[in-house]
């Protein structure tokens, strides 16, 4: 599985253009500046002053650029507190997927036993099913657990993840049964096999696993905005952040809408643009493996 | 090894799942415990499909979703396969930043891109009417006008999820061997027979995965309706995700949301078949 590793080679330097590639250019500059374009603006138009973002024609560099946006947005929303319960939310559940995951997809890859193929079938399946389905039983026993307005409702429901299962599955088939056998044979426990040969076997796995969940749970909107149910102290940074919109009942506040969502934008990018070799990988192998 | 996810899952998806079907024949109201639940049969599909006000704003949110879906495809298809090319080709610098640049708009927060899209598209102070009117085209209404606004929506939604596309699509171009290429490189087929006589058909696993996963994402649209739109101007923009969470959470009407929730359900396990049964028989004409 690991072969899957990004197979492009490094590319070749100071090469003459010949007419279509120097076309084909054009063609993937004009497309990465558009695609680029919303996340720059965005930026931009953080650093502007308030008089700045009103103008008409739109201005598109500010003058003097300056943070006083940003200064601003931590007054509007309690900025650090929401950092904070994204971070709880997004790295508690992501440690738990990672643990459940790995557990199931050893069990699915190296396991025999009856009905394996039909229970592992069937989990999968729950990958297809779109969260608003089960929403509205799922707000009530969360109710039942007593956990409406808390973290933990947020955290809770999503600790088994049926894409990490498939894709630690994937990956664990690839380790060679004898280094699991040898290990056995050494007496240790299968939690030993498990996370001492089996886990830093599929290391690139797990980096990928990380990073999707991370950025899910960091991004998720709908599950969080239904549990807290208004309890402002536990919003994560993307509920706070759609406060910005109705602040001033709309007037003056497109610095500030800017400001907060490129707050927001950067842990889930930053992540990514370090770590997308894995990113890709795992996609791949979800999708040409699946 | 088994028992955390799956016990996690059976009590977090399985049973809400077989509640909701359960819910679907029920009166109940969310506000309260299941055993308040009253058995009225299908009453609550009949209601969604009345034409009471119930069953008018949910036909219109369920062709909403159907037009949203359809059009999010129609264009997410075509453009993965093209700037999966262009990732792919090794004629011309820069796929890998393209790729990059791309897949990164994947990883920004749905809500984050509806707060800037909200602001692009201000039909004043946004910047695509005035990058518009640089060429000569009329100053666009977007989210303000009802003609407009589920198509506005469409456009941030392909906007953001592209690149995940694209990834899908190059990992597909990965897997035609060269050979084939090179072949009908031989046989005299040009670049545009090439892609047509062969990566095209080459690519219809792809093409099919990435179909039925931007159809499950599309049904998801919930951020920029519920933060800009709230559905409207003039239900324009309410949508299935968005309208059955008003109805079974915020209105509390828990037997009627998960009506519509199974009726959903059931839409896009007949669609998703159709695909397939398409795709089947696509394959053995082929064959």
């Amino acid at each position: 599985m690991t072969a899957l590793a990004d197979s492009r080679p490094l590319e070749r330097p100071h090469r003459p253009l010949t007419p279509a590639a120097a076309l084909l250019t054009l063609l993937i500059i004009a497309i990465a500046v558009v695609a680029a374009f919303p996340l720059a603006w965005m930026v931009l138009t953080s650093l502007k002053t308030p008089q700045e973002t009103m103008q008409v024609p739109p201005v598109w560099l500010p003058a003097s650029p300056n943070f006083d946006a940003y200064v601003k947005v931590a007054d509007v929303v309690s900025i650090g507190r929401s950092f904070f319960n994204s971070a709880v939310i997004a790295l508690v559940t992501t440690a738990a997927i990672l643990v459940t995951s790995l557990m199931a997809g050893y069990a699915f890859a190296k396991y025999q036993f009856r009905h394996r193929e039909l229970l592992f079938a069937l989990l999968i399946s729950t990958m297809f099913l779109p969260p608003i389905v089960t929403l509205i039983p799922l707000y009530r026993i969360v109710g039942y657990l007593g956990l409406t307005g808390s973290l933990a409702g947020v955290i809770v429901p999503n600790l088994a993840n049926a894409f990490g299962i498939f894709l630690m599955r994937q990956f664990i088939k690839g380790v060679p049964d004898e280094l699991i056998e040898a290990a056995r044979v050494d007496g240790a426990s299968e939690f030993h096999v498990l996370f001492g040969i089996v886990a830093p076997a599929v290391l690139p796995a797990i980096a990928a696993l990380t990073l999707f969940a991370f950025v899910y749970h960091w991004n998720s909107y709908l599950w969080p905005l239904t549990v807290l149910q208004g309890n402002a102290e536990q919003y994560p940074i993307v509920i706070s952040l759609s406060r910005l919109l109705s602040y001033n009942r709309g007037a003056m506040n497109t610095g500030l809408v800017m400001a907060g969502a490129t707050l927001a934008v950067l842990p889930p990018v930053v992540l990514f643009v370090i770590l997308q070799r894995f990113f890709v990988d795992s996609v791949i192998a979800s999708g040409v493996k699946g | 090894m088994l028992a955390p996810a799956t016990g996690l899952l059976a009590v977090f998806i399985f049973v809400p799942m077989l509640l909701t079907l359960w819910l679907s024949l029920q009166s109940w109201s969310t506000q309260t415990g299941f055993d308040t639940a009253r058995f009225i049969g299908v009453q609550n599909f009949i209601d969604i499909f009345s034409n009471s006000s119930i069953g008018r704003d949910f036909k219109a949110a369920l062709v909403n979703t159907l037009i949203y879906t359809v059009l999010s495809v129609v264009l997410i298809l075509p453009l993965s396969v093209a700037f999966g090319l262009l990732v792919h080709q090794k004629l011309a610098p820069g796929g890998i930043v393209l790729r990059t640049i791309l897949f990164s708009t994947y990883m920004v927060p749905m809500i984050a891109v509806a707060l800037v899209f909200s602001k692009l598209y201000s039909p004043t102070e946004g910047p695509i009417n005035q990058v518009l009117g640089w060429i000569g085209i009329p100053a666009q209404t977007w989210l303000s006008a009802p003609q407009t606004a589920l198509g506005s929506i469409v456009l941030l939604n392909v906007w953001q999820q592209v690149g995940y596309f694209t990834v899908l699509a190059v990992a597909g171009l990965t897997q035609i061997p060269d050979s084939l290429y090179e072949a009908a490189r031989i046989d005299g087929a040009n670049p545009v027979q090439r892609f047509w006589s062969i990566t095209l058909p080459l690519l219809g696993n792809t093409l099919l995965f990435s179909a039925v996963i931007a159809i499950i994402n599309s049904v998801q649209v919930f951020e920029p309706v519920a933060l800009i739109t709230q559905g409207g101007p003039v239900n324009a923009t309410n949508v299935l995700t968005y309208h059955i969470r008003r109805v079974g959470i915020e209105r509390a009407q828990g037997g009627l949301g998960s009506a519509m929730a199974v009726t959903l359900m059931l839409v896009l396990i007949v669609s998703i078949t159709a695909l397939f049964a398409f795709a089947r028989a696509r394959e053995a004409r082929r064959a």
